[in-house]
């Protein structure tokens, strides 16, 4: 393996052992591929500093290597190790994503329902007067989902930053959680991008009766645009919630194959 | 040293480490070995998630450096850091002079 990040210096042999060694590692590393990106370059150069160390205590390059890499830890340990930091990587991604996308989406929505002269005399969309029959539990539906994604996504942010030096966790700390079940950072990222498209299943369904109902009134583009913002974050949204679950329950998958 | 009594501490011991200056994930390592006369012995793997674990908490910053062609993390204390650090090390003081107490010296035999 050449241009293994962090290697330099290296004798080849001993690169290509430390490369495979790292991609019997990426194996078992799931999660945001850049968090996964600066891992590998880490440990690389770690374990080139130790093959290093061993080598000037007066070990051969081959069973320096060696040496460096037993230190380290099986594969699968050190991969094991990352990922409650890999989970929480991306469940703080998935949640700030959503956070930061979600006042623009609901800006769309807004112009599009003002544009088509719905809602444009009272504020809230839950007085809307012209609501075809069935629209008010759907838009009381969407209200609550919500509320739930804005909970999950702030309570995800705080706990997969700064609370942390409060959160008992680290190696050890806390009792082993059952394989089956998502570590909570995973759980609540999961829970705030599907309430997300819970919301936009709710919108685009409103849009629809309202389209079937009165289709002169929907002023296009605006109500274009909305459309594929909810479409397109309903697809992202489903995407992100599967991989924070499928990223803390890694451990199941990569220990099965 | 047991690896179980060890581990409650790592994250004290790790931004003890880090101390004295900037150091790379492998240097922090090798200074936990020297500083514990080689008692540390925990898998090296094992050291880079935590210490990841301290960059989100806000304890430490990192930047990458190069040098000799080698791309390494460099990880720092932040003003929070030190101040974890101070914590930690009057909580173990308090829980070892209290040990000390209990386990420390051999008990005179009681006469009755």
């Amino acid at each position: 393996m050449t241009g293994l990040p962090g290697s330099a210096g290296l004798p080849g042999g001993a690169e290509r052992v430390i490369g495979s060694y790292l991609t019997e590692v990426a194996d078992g590393l799931i999660g945001p591929a850049r968090a996964r990106r600066d891992i590998l370059a880490e440990l690389g150069a770690g374990l080139a500093d130790a093959t290093d160390a061993y080598r000037s205590a007066g070990l051969a390059p081959g069973q320096a290597v060696r040496a460096a890499i037993t230190e380290f830890g099986r594969p699968e340990q050190v991969a094991d190790g990352f990922r409650a930091e890999l989970t929480a990587a991306q469940a703080r991604r998935t949640a700030v994503t959503l956070l930061r996308t979600g006042p623009l989406v609901g800006l769309l929505w807004a112009s599009a329902a003002l544009a088509s002269r719905i809602g444009a005399r009272l504020a809230s969309p839950w007085h809307w007067a012209s609501m075809p029959l069935g629209a008010r539990p759907v838009t009381h539906l969407a209200g609550f989902a919500l509320a739930i994604a804005i909970g999950s996504a702030l309570v995800t942010v705080a706990a997969t930053g700064r609370l942390t030096r409060w959160l008992p966790a680290g190696p050890g700390a806390l009792p082993a959680r059952p394989r089956w079940l998502p570590a909570w950072p995973a759980v609540s990222a999961a829970l705030a991008a599907s309430g997300t498209a819970a919301i936009d299943v709710a919108l685009l369904a409103l849009l629809a009766t309202q389209a079937a109902s009165t289709p002169g009134r929907l002023a296009a583009l605006p109500v274009a645009a909305a459309a594929i913002a909810s479409l397109t974050r309903l697809t992202l949204t489903t995407r992100a919630a599967r991989n924070c679950l499928t990223t803390s329950a890694a451990r199941l998958s990569a220990r099965s194959g | 040293m047991r690896a179980q009594a060890l581990k409650g501490h790592l994250d004290g011991m790790l931004l003890a480490a880090l101390e004295g200056g900037p150091r790379h994930g492998y240097a922090v390592m090798e200074a936990l070995r020297a500083g514990s006369d080689g008692q540390f012995d925990l898998p090296t793997g094992t050291i880079y998630p935590a210490l990841r674990r301290l960059e989100r908490a806000g304890l430490v910053l990192t930047r990458w450096s190069e040098d000799g062609g080698r791309r390494r993390r460099l990880y720092e204390l932040t003003p929070a850091g030190r101040r974890m650090l101070d914590d930690e090390r009057n909580a173990w003081r308090e829980f070892s002079t209290a040990v000390t107490a209990l386990l420390g010296p051999q008990p005179r035999p009681v006469t009755s």
